[in-house]
């Protein structure tokens, strides 16, 4: 574990340096700190969501940072900088297809996450506050998958924004403020552009890499949940450390992740449909998959008229958010076993199955408007 | 109470040395043992199923001392000390000062040899996601980064505006780039004009046609050395500033360059000052009807070779 050089053998030039900077700052207590994680019941591939997101959201900074080499966010060149990305510069298209993957990949994987978690019963005390951290975090990830939509500004990312924005304003009291903040007028422009381009490549990083931060401080102090099942004396008999078998578990699933991202920046590069302009033409406006669910319930009968409106789009989803909030303390049992928690697994699959049946009927929608 | 460090530790017949180490169990946060050295014969690890009785300075144990001395050796590889793991909870059960608090290493961990192989396992799998972008990142910088040159033929003026020989006389241009995804825009550049003496002439061209080649060596245009007018590049050689033509104190009218005072004379020569070359001198072209033209070309300022940018 110490990284004494064995005797006989000079220090080479990497150790000295480590131990120079070392003994200033203690590396190697710090280090070992980070490493010699206990993990209750052993490493498992189960746990490795959460160092993927890590991966993914850096690799979504690394190509974030890469693609503002040639973009510009305003509104007579956005679409002709993202079309010269995409179709001139040397794997332009690569990155930018890997950056729309990536947002794909961390929207799976802050559900797998999150399932997880739910399954898992790991929001249960003493674990309460790295849920709601987990919920912010949850929701910031959305943002970016919002914001980041209408940066190429062409129809798709136009209309989309332009019904998310809708349905903000349909928030009571403060829905058309919340409204004309975020468009920086009354309708979509070279304001929003702007809004959504500093909160896509500002505002949110910096939330995230706070927010991120203070989830693993207090997964730190907490200390992993372990499995559901088994005794302490049984789960001690299989604890390891977070080094190596954990991290080359979850380095292992990064690679995985890293590749199919890039098979299908590969298979399905980014194509952009025609500058955005406020007359959609042939296009049928839809936001992106993972926001088709919510898009879809809005055409319900029940969700007509502006009372449904406000309960479709508003009050729905908020209560959806406030149950979300209020799980650790409501579903106080430390029962963890999911097979123990019928409740809690009939809500998971019962949630799992219509998000399934919405984005699916979303998507068999698409023939009947062409 | 828990035992403290360099308590004397004592068997029922007598003392037998003293606590060295406390090692923690980390399901029930208790002291489980107690490491004591055996003045001098070893270190005994001690479970804490044998203490009596603990106060500040003794622990007392309910066995002989010659139980404890059968007990096998202490094997300090099998632990690691608190400040080396993450047990969340741990350090507030721990009243034991001041030294080293020991829990034991998981069974998982012991002897692992592996963890070098895993270290590098690990590095690897960096590798196989950041090799493969090193290239392709690397292209996608690139892209503007080496624009082929632009040789067209540029009309900056008649020479009737310039009214003296051996004389800087400044032409503004207009100069239309496309760059990426932007629409043509003119930028506004100027070059300087000396209609040269026959010396002046010979300074400059040595008595030898100056040939003008592209990347690939072909030659675009020879400025003739008997042609009496010359165009020099706008951009000083020394670090790219924009020079003028001014009177100087000793050396009467000069090219002058603000910047770190590099000075020139009518045939670009360099008088005094930091730069290394002379003024770069441009293909010119001038019509029947006095109408100039040149190919606007900018060189890498700082170096003694001409070396084309632009």
């Amino acid at each position: 574990m110490s990284h004494t050089p064995s005797a006989g053998t000079q220090p080479t030039v990497v150790e000295k340096v480590f131990d120079f900077v070392d003994e200033r700052v203690g590396l190697k207590l710090l280090a070992a700190k980070m490493l010699n994680e206990s993990v209750p019941g052993g490493s498992r591939w189960a746990y490795v969501f959460g160092s993927i997101l890590l991966f993914i959201f850096i690799m979504q900074a690394v190509t974030g940072v890469l693609l503002m080499f040639y973009y510009v966010p305003t509104a007579d060149h956005a679409y002709a900088s993202t079309q010269y990305i995409l179709h001139d510069v040397d794997y332009g298209w690569f990155l930018l297809s890997y950056h729309f993957w990536g947002s794909t990949a961390m929207v799976v994987c802050v559900f797998a996450h999150m399932s997880q978690v739910f399954l898992w019963g790991a929001y249960k005390k003493p674990r309460e506050l790295i849920w709601l951290v987990g919920l912010l975090l949850f929701a910031l990830v959305m943002g970016f998958g919002f914001t980041g939509y209408l940066l190429p500004w062409d129809q798709r990312a136009y209309w989309a924004t332009t019904v998310g924005v809708e349905i903000m304003d349909k928030t009571p009291l403060i829905g058309d403020f919340l409204a004309r903040l975020l468009k920086g007028g009354a309708t979509p422009g070279q304001m929003t552009l702007s809004r959504f381009f500093v909160i896509h490549v500002m505002v949110l990083p910096a939330a995230l890499i706070a927010f991120a931060g203070l989830h693993l401080f207090l997964f730190r102090c907490a200390g992993p949940g372990g499995p559901f099942r088994g005794t302490p004396v049984e789960l001690k008999a299989k604890t390891d450390y977070f080094f190596p078998r954990q991290i080359w578990k979850d380095v292992v699933g990064m690679a995985v992740v890293f590749a199919c991202i890039c098979a299908l920046a590969f298979w399905e590069p980014v194509v952009l449909l025609d500058e955005a302009t406020p007359d959609p033409g042939d296009y049928h406006p839809e936001p992106e998959w993972y926001f088709l669910f919510l898009f879809q319930h809005l055409r319900l009968k029940m969700f007509s008229g502006e009372f449904g409106q406000f309960l479709g789009a508003i009050a729905f989803p908020s209560l959806l958010g406030a149950l979300l909030v209020a799980l650790p303390f409501i579903d106080r049992d430390s029962e963890r076993n999911i097979f123990k928690r019928p409740i809690a697994l009939t809500l998971w699959v019962m949630f799992m199955v219509s998000i399934l049946i919405f984005t699916v009927s979303a998507i068999i929608n698409r023939e009947f408007l062409d | 109470m828990q035992p403290q460090l360099k308590s004397k530790v004592r068997c029922t017949d007598r003392e037998v040395g003293e606590v060295t180490k406390v090692i923690m169990d980390p399901l029930s946060f208790e002291v489980s043992h107690l490491v004591v050295s055996m003045n001098g014969a070893g270190e005994r690890q001690v479970s804490m199923g044998s203490v009596q009785t603990v106060a500040d300075d003794l622990v007392q144990l309910r066995s002989s001392s010659s139980e404890i001395m059968a007990l096998p050796p202490f094997k300090r590889d099998d632990y690691v000390t608190l400040h080396e793991i993450e047990v969340p909870g741990l350090e507030k059960h721990v009243h034991v000062t001041p030294g080293e608090v020991l829990v034991p290493l998981p069974e998982l961990e012991r002897n692992v040899k592996r963890r070098k192989f895993f270290a590098n396992l690990t590095y690897v799998m960096g590798l196989f996601i950041g090799l493969p972008l090193v290239y392709p990142v690397l292209k996608y910088l690139m892209k503007p980064m080496y624009a082929p040159f632009d040789n067209g033929w540029l009309k900056i003026g008649n020479v009737g505006k310039v009214k003296a020989e051996d004389t800087g006389t400044q032409f503004k241009f207009i100069h239309k780039v496309k760059e990426a995804y932007l629409p043509e825009a003119e930028i506004e550049k100027n070059v300087w004009v000396v209609k040269a003496t026959p010396a002046v002439l010979e300074k400059v061209y040595q008595g030898k046609d100056l040939e003008f080649r592209d990347a690939t060596g072909k030659t675009i245009w020879t400025n003739k050395k008997d042609m009496p007018y010359i165009a020099f590049s706008g951009k000083c050689p020394h670090l790219g500033c924009g020079y003028k033509w001014r009177k100087h104190k000793v050396l009467g009218p000069v090219f002058l360059c603000p910047c770190h005072v590099s000075i020139y004379d009518a045939s670009g020569r360099v008088l005094e000052g930091p730069a290394p070359r002379p003024l770069d001198a441009l293909p010119i072209q001038v019509s029947a009807s006095g109408e100039v033209q040149i190919i606007d070309m900018e060189f890498k300022a700082g170096t003694k070779v001409q070396s084309r940018m632009v």
